[in-house]
């Protein structure tokens, strides 16, 4: 007698459907108020007039929401508990013998608690009037929302529970806790508004509350949780087809003819007359449902699951099972993180038809008032490289996702020293290597891309080369920014193609070696592509790269057809240098084996050289030592987490889009001619080009990663110094002529040197003025070693074979003589 | 009853039942406690604490369902494979005046409709499966606990299946449903006796018997259950761990055939573990106590002591059947050995340190049925989880190694590396010809890239991936080097003589997987002197040969901790390190003659 909750008495109870029951008729309204403390453990009783599915309940069905509930102990626990005055028109108080007493006596209370109907009723009402969010707006928010959505025709008023929480605390206590019963009031008291403001209109508005102000982890949901009110936030991974629940159902005799009233579904049943309504027909068992009379409402089961990043280590994601009503049919597609908000409910299972005893489990699931999608954590995806995604991006709802960790990592960005701190973070298992890995950074946040309305667009992507001797812990920088990055592609050079999935396995018929062919370079469209072995790249590989790294964009031809993909990605690649050592005495080119072309490309090269240095080796040997045999985990102090980094990137990359300030502009062109006048030396007649307007825009790159780091939206002077100094740090190490000591930006173009090409040049003159001296114009030809010997004895120095050829190459396309193998013949 | 207060063997819910009606009568409030323990699992903890009685609780297998009553207490050993969350239940409801609880049970006994009040509780749900890879010795020593059990449920006898019927084959499955039903309007009649036989064993023996000594395996492989857990806390327990459960069997008496309801909406939302494993394939067991288990649980016999000299002699005798076993190669023996006891003990950042993977070469089609065959039946000899692992283009094309979350039925499907901790694994390349890997193939060789490389397991949520650490000790055997699955070491192997290992002695191998196991397991350090030696000779190393870096190290480090606990010892010493510096030796040779 005391409660309207237990389990079902009777058989026909069992498969209620178990959605919503905050009816918005008042005869509906009862079983919550007496059943307060166990209501959850019952079905809930009906579904006819949920508010989820029937918009304008009307006087028929909440007479006959008040006919079903007239049966044994729940007729007692169906008081009209909302009778408010201002539910004119719907608060018909039921005829309930047991509603008597509590009609009459107000203040009234739901059941169980301290809410006073009335005082919710009027906090309601005052918050709908007069929240304003500033003080100067002359119209209440939430006015201003309901006339839209009466001009709208629309049928949901959305309301910010922060509001809610700001304007009335108490009400938001009340409205978490007791949802069924305060929506139900809220959703009166919105009528009333809409049916004051227009009386003619006819649509039900529901309020749909969103932005609790705690969300729960679907982890932690548990029992004392069933009918509150919750917001949690998942992935979808399933839903299921739309399910049409019938609402109203309308029955013909087929004797007659006759159609009867609508009847409305009770309790997931319907209650097919058997006798046919007229009067003078009577006929028995002749009515028959007609189909298109029936009033159906959309229904779904959506399963949520968490996000990864919620799970702990060792688990499985959990699921729970979401009920979408009209509207919110279909909003979300399996694989999108949404923000719900609703309501958790519990239903219990019945064993089997024909038994009484309850199984004693339930089912629990979320009965869905609001769906938000919220961005994807890694806010990678979006990555706004053309201007217009960066439009729609900020137009979008903003990632409330990360409100809180935006505010983290905004605070991080405020520190000072957040550039080094960053440097330590990255991959701090690996000393050293300081300027490399702020290279790294600045790849990792990458500058802003640029589209000219002329078409022509310049890349934001920084790609760096990492040549250097084996074991210097170069992979493991690329794995690491490969972990770190987001769409990362790891894959090594030997044996990559371009694009495709699959690959080979090769084996070795002599040693029986088996070696993966891997299918790698799938491009990593606005991720970074990681390439290790890169010297072992094939060229057809190769030269695919020139595309990706300056266009932007990859073209595969199959089956008669050249498709263009877009490939923005930034490429780090490491190359070990010919004959596995770095040969000091060799320039770049010589050393790695590249073409000159596809070098230039690189924003940045860095020579990473096993200097012996037995510093080095002794902090190497006590780190590994102390890996093994003691608790790593005071190792390390003040790093910034992998997650938190990955957060903090993926926000700069997302949000910041730096501009370069004029000061910043100054400072580049500055830099820049300083660079390049760096070239000429005074005195030295010889012209060496230190830096290209390729390195110009690698500078504006890089500064703009810099100010990107630092959260900034401005490109300031000392980033523009940073990055020349970057740039200077790399150009030294690899474009040094090791014959001047200079920067020559020609060592990395042509793969020549200035000096070099100078001794070339004296070189091709030197031979010219031998053979004019010892061959005859067409007579006998001369070997090429008898050349070599004569040269040596007048030039001084070492001349090699292959120095000699090149010469006599360049001597023969201007027609002075001409090689056969081995012997060389005057024309 | 006499003797024990309560029948906690075969009536274990109405241990339950008096000591929860004791706990309300002396003040327990069910509606403020929330189902937190009221003294019964402990009652069954000290009761279990005395192996007399422990080892009378059966073990649940295939073999031992078929006469396990249900209700009646029972032991599984089993891997928690997929975790399928949390069950809300009616954990107490009031009956009149007393409260009654469903704590540890399916259903309701007694009708719940009258009753007023009701409280809801959860239990979180596990699905366990028998360890993968698990071999039969350690298997046995568990089933030898069921025959005390028989004579405890003589009395019950006549409803046991009979031998002949297994002969019938099939009961046809309406019988089965009538037997069924009729037995659940018995319980409902006899009040709550839970004495009583269980029906559907029978159909379900007669299956199972009849397999059962013909292909055992795909029997056990098919075999898993449904373990509910009570007031423990999710944060205890992981994926792929290992456990103990006892528990009181029940079977739901219902079966999907009689669900009636095709309401899509009831079935979306409860269809999961109701559907996809059906309770009569599927036993439950409401978990009372667990005990996580590590792989030396599964050995049986007497643990012996340790002592330095019984190490060194018991890895003396081992050495001599492995350097058998390899054909007369003791070095590879001596990997052989420290590879056997490496385990993962640290993990910093994305290095898993002591994994130590062996990638044994000169394996070719001649030598590989010999000596690959009598590798892998010694290692299946001394350790308790192995699995082996033999890839083709073929199978590496079509097979899904990993675990893959299957949305359909909301569940994990089993993936060939969800091994549990402390498994080994033999992959065996020697099979392996030049071909085309398609998408399936070349994910499955990054997965077991990954797997050697960073000892992770990636586990495919469709959506999303997530890594799993894995401690797994690999084995890799192949023609050349292997590019494909880059192990820690590679050795080629140099075997001289051809001959068949002597059987050994059930005892000494006993002894030999108490060695192993204890041996892995202890704690290891380095005195401060030590490591400056090693510190000067990694130095000096790097000094000789630039090509040596962290990998190499890490290598060298991990063999001198190895090779010092398999002499029992837990610091590294002068001679322990000397002795590794000399295999490797050894072994650079061995690779450079190869060359």
């Amino acid at each position: 007698m005391a409660s309207g909750g237990g389990p079902p008495s009777s058989p026909d109870d069992w498969e209620t459907s178990p959605i919503g029951n905050t009816f918005s008729s008042p005869g509906g309204r009862g079983r919550p108020k007496r059943g307060r403390r166990s209501s959850y453990a019952t079905p809930p009783p009906a579904q006819s007039d949920s508010r989820f599915a029937t918009p304008g309940t009307t006087p028929p069905s909440s007479g006959a929401a008040n006919t079903r509930r007239g049966r044994g102990r729940r007729s007692s626990a169906n008081p009209t508990g909302v009778a408010t005055p201002s539910s004119t028109d719907d608060a018909q108080p039921s005829s309930e013998a047991g509603d008597a007493d509590e009609d009459e006596a107000p203040p009234m209370y739901v059941w169980g608690t301290n809410i006073s109907v009335q005082d919710v009723n009027a906090a309601i009402l005052r918050f709908l009037r007069h929240f304003r969010e500033k003080p100067q707006q002359i119209e209440g928010k939430y006015m201003m929302a309901i006339n839209h959505v009466i001009e709208v025709e629309g049928d949901s008023l959305d309301v910010d529970a922060h509001d809610v929480f700001d304007y009335d605390t108490d009400l938001y206590l009340k409205m978490v806790r007791y949802p069924l019963e305060v929506l139900a009031i809220f959703d009166i008291v919105l009528m009333d508004m809409v049916s004051r403001i227009n009386p003619l209109f006819e649509k039900h508005i529901q309020a749909r509350i969103f932005n609790l102000k705690s969300s729960t982890s679907m982890r932690n949901l548990n029992p004392s949780d069933v009918e509150k009110m919750i917001s949690l936030k998942g992935m979808i991974i399933r839903c299921s087809s739309i399910i049409p629940e019938i609402r109203e159902a309308v029955f013909r005799c087929l004797v007659c003819g006759y159609c009867c009233e609508p009847i409305v579904v009770d309790r997931g049943r319907i209650n097919e007359p058997t006798v046919c309504g007229k009067p003078e027909c009577l006929s028995r068992n002749s009515m028959t449902l007609v189909h298109n009379r029936c009033r159906f409402a959309d229904k779904q089961v959506v399963k949520l699951q968490e996000t990864p990043d919620e799970i702990p280590e060792g688990g499985t994601p959990h699921t729970v099972s979401l009920l979408m009503h009209d509207k919110l049919v279909d909003t979300g597609k399996p694989g999108d993180r949404v923000e719900v908000t609703g309501i958790y409910r519990a239903m219990s299972v019945r064993i089997g038809q024909t038994q009484r005893t309850v199984k004693s489990i339930f089912k629990t699931y979320i009965d869905c008032l609001h769906v938000k999608k919220t961005d994807k954590s890694r806010v990678d995806v979006e990555d706004p490289m053309e201007t217009e995604n960066g439009v729609t991006a900020k137009d979008s709802e903003p990632v409330i996702d990360f409100e809180d960790k935006v505010e983290q990592l905004k605070e991080l960005s405020r520190k000072p020293d957040i550039y080094e701190r960053l440097t330590r973070s990255l991959a701090p298992n690996i000393w050293e290597l300081d300027d490399v890995k702020k290279g790294l950074l600045c790849q990792l946040f990458g500058g802003s891309a640029l589209k000219m309305p002329s078409g022509a667009s310049f890349r934001g992507d920084i790609n760096i080369l990492l040549v250097g001797d084996p074991g210097t812990s170069k992979s493991q920088l690329l794995q690491y920014i490969h972990k770190l990055s987001p769409r990362g592609i790891y894959t090594s050079g030997r044996g990559s193609s371009a694009v495709g999935l699959t690959a080979y396995v090769a084996k070795d018929p002599e040693t029986g070696e088996t070696v993966l062919e891997s299918g790698a370079l799938v491009l990593s469209d606005r991720g970074i592509c990681c390439i290790d072995e890169f010297d072992k790249m094939s060229d057809n590989a190769r030269s695919m790269l020139h595309e990706v790294m300056e266009q932007q964009t990859v073209s595969i031809a199959k089956a008669g057809i050249i498709a263009s993909l877009n490939a923005r990605t930034s490429v780090l690649a490491c190359a070990n240098p010919i004959g596995s050592r770095y040969n000091p005495r060799l320039s770049v080119i010589d050393n790695i084996h590249l073409p000159p072309t596809l070098l230039s490309r690189f924003d940045l090269i860095y020579l990473i050289l096993d200097k012996a240095d037995e510093q080095t080796d002794r902090r190497l040997a006590k780190h590994i030592v102390a890996l093994h045999f003691e608790d790593p985990e005071n190792s390390e102090q003040d790093v910034i987490d992998l997650p938190t980094l990955t957060a903090y990137v993926s926000y700069a990359r997302k949000n910041i889009h730096p501009k370069l300030s004029d000061e910043a502009a100054e400072e580049l062109t500055r830099g820049y001619v300083e660079m390049r006048r760096r070239g000429s030396f005074p005195g030295i007649s010889k012209k060496v080009i230190t830096a290209t307007p390729r390195q110009l825009e690698s500078l504006i790159r890089l500064s703009e990663a810099l100010a990107r780091i630092r959260f900034s939206e401005w490109v300031e002077k000392g980033d523009v110094t940073e990055a020349i100094r970057l740039l200077e740090v790399a150009m030294q190490q690899s474009a040094t002529d090791h014959s001047t000591g200079t920067i020559d930006m020609d060592l990395i173009t042509t793969g020549v040197s200035a000096s070099e090409r100078m001794r070339r040049e004296n070189l091709v003159s030197t031979v010219r003025s031998i053979i004019m001296e010892k061959m005859q114009l067409g007579g006998p030809s001369i070997r090429l070693l008898e050349l070599l010997e004569e040269l040596k004895k007048q030039s001084p120095g070492e001349v090699h074979l292959n120095d000699l050829r090149n010469a006599l190459a360049t001597l023969s396309m201007e027609g002075f003589v001409a090689v056969h193998g081995d012997s060389v013949k005057r024309v | 009853m006499v003797g024990l207060p309560y029948d906690c063997l075969a009536n274990p819910l109405g241990a339950v039942r008096l000591t929860f009606e004791k706990a309300v009568a002396s003040g327990y409030d069910p509606a403020v406690l929330q189902g937190k323990d009221w003294g019964a699992a402990e009652l069954f903890r000290q009761f279990l604490s005395d192996d007399d009685y422990l080892s009378q609780v059966p073990m649940l297998s295939p073999s031992t369902l078929k006469w396990v009553l249900p209700n009646s207490l029972v032991r599984f050993r089993g891997m928690i494979q997929d975790m399928l969350g949390n069950e809300f239940y009616v954990g107490a409801y009031k009956n009149g005046d007393t409260w009654r609880t469903n704590k540890f049970a399916d259903a309701s006994h007694s009708p719940m409709q009258t009753s007023l009040d009701m409280q809801i509780w959860e239990r979180h749900l596990l699905y366990c499966i028998p360890v993968p890879g698990q071999n039969v010795w350690a298997e046995s020593s568990q089933e030898a606990v069921r025959y005390p059990q028989t004579n405890l449920i003589s009395l019950q006898r006549d409803k046991r299946p009979r031998e002949d019927e297994g002969i019938m084959g099939d009961v046809d499955m309406m019988e089965f449903d009538a037997n069924e039903d009729s037995q659940n309007s018995k319980k409902m009649r006899e009040d709550d006796s839970s004495l009583e036989p269980l029906p559907m064993p029978q159909t379900l023996s007669v299956g199972t018997f009849s397999n059962l000594s013909l292909v055992p395996d795909t029997d056990r492989n098919t075999f898993s259950c449904l373990v509910k857990m009570y007031d423990t806390a999710e944060s205890e327990i992981k994926l792929n761990d290992i456990f103990e459960f006892v528990g009181i069997l029940t079977y739901d008496s219902e079966l999907p055939e009689n669900r009636v309801d095709n309401d899509e909406f009831t079935q979306s939302i409860c269809e999961d573990e109701l559907v996809h494993m059906p309770p009569s394939k599927v036993p439950r067991i409401h978990c009372i106590t667990h005990r996580k288990l590590a792989a030396n649980d599964f050995l049986s016999g007497p643990a012996l002591e340790l002592m330095p000299n019984t190490a060194k002699e018991l890895r003396e005798a081992l050495m001599g059947h492995l350097t058998t076993v390899l054909g007369n190669d003791r070095v590879a023996a001596q990997y052989m050995l420290l590879h056997l006891l490496s385990r993962v003990h640290t993990r910093v950042d994305s290095v898993a340190v002591g994994k130590f993977s062996l990638n044994l070469t000169c394996l070719n089609k001649e030598s590989m049925p010999v000596f690959g065959n009598n590798l892998k039946l010694a290692i299946e000899s001394l350790l308790p989880l192995t699995r082996t692992l033999p890839i083709t283009i073929n199978y590496l094309n079509t097979i899904s190694l990993t675990p893959k979350k299957d949305y359909n039925t909301n569940r994990l499907a089993f993936g060939f590396l969800q091994l549990a901790e402390g498994s080994h694994l033999t992959i065996d390349e020697t099979q392996l010809q030049a071909g085309t890997l398609n998408a399936t193939g070349v994910d499955n060789a990054r997965v077991l890239k990954s797997l050697i490389e960073s000892q992770m397991v990636e586990y495919d949520f469709t959506y999303y991936k997530m890594e799993m650490p894995v401690d797994v000790q690999l084995l890799i055997l192949s023609e050349g080097k292997s590019h494909i699955l880059p192990g820690d070491l590679i050795l080629p192997l140099r075997p001289s003589s051809a001959e068949a290992p002597l059987t050994v002695d059930e005892d000494i191998l006993k002894a030999w997987r108490w060695y192993l196991g204890t041996m892995k397991s202890l704690s290891h350090s380095i005195d401060p002197d030590m490591q400056k030696v090693v510190e000067d000779d990694l130095v000096a190393a790097r000094r000789a040969d630039r090509s040596l870096g962290s990998m190499e190290f890490s290598r060298l480090l991990t063999m001198g901790r190895l090779v010092s606990i398999s002499f029992g010892e837990s610091h590294l010493s002068k001679e322990h390190w000397q002795m590794v510096k000399e295999l490797e030796t050894i072994r650079k040779e061995r690779l450079d003659e190869k060359v």
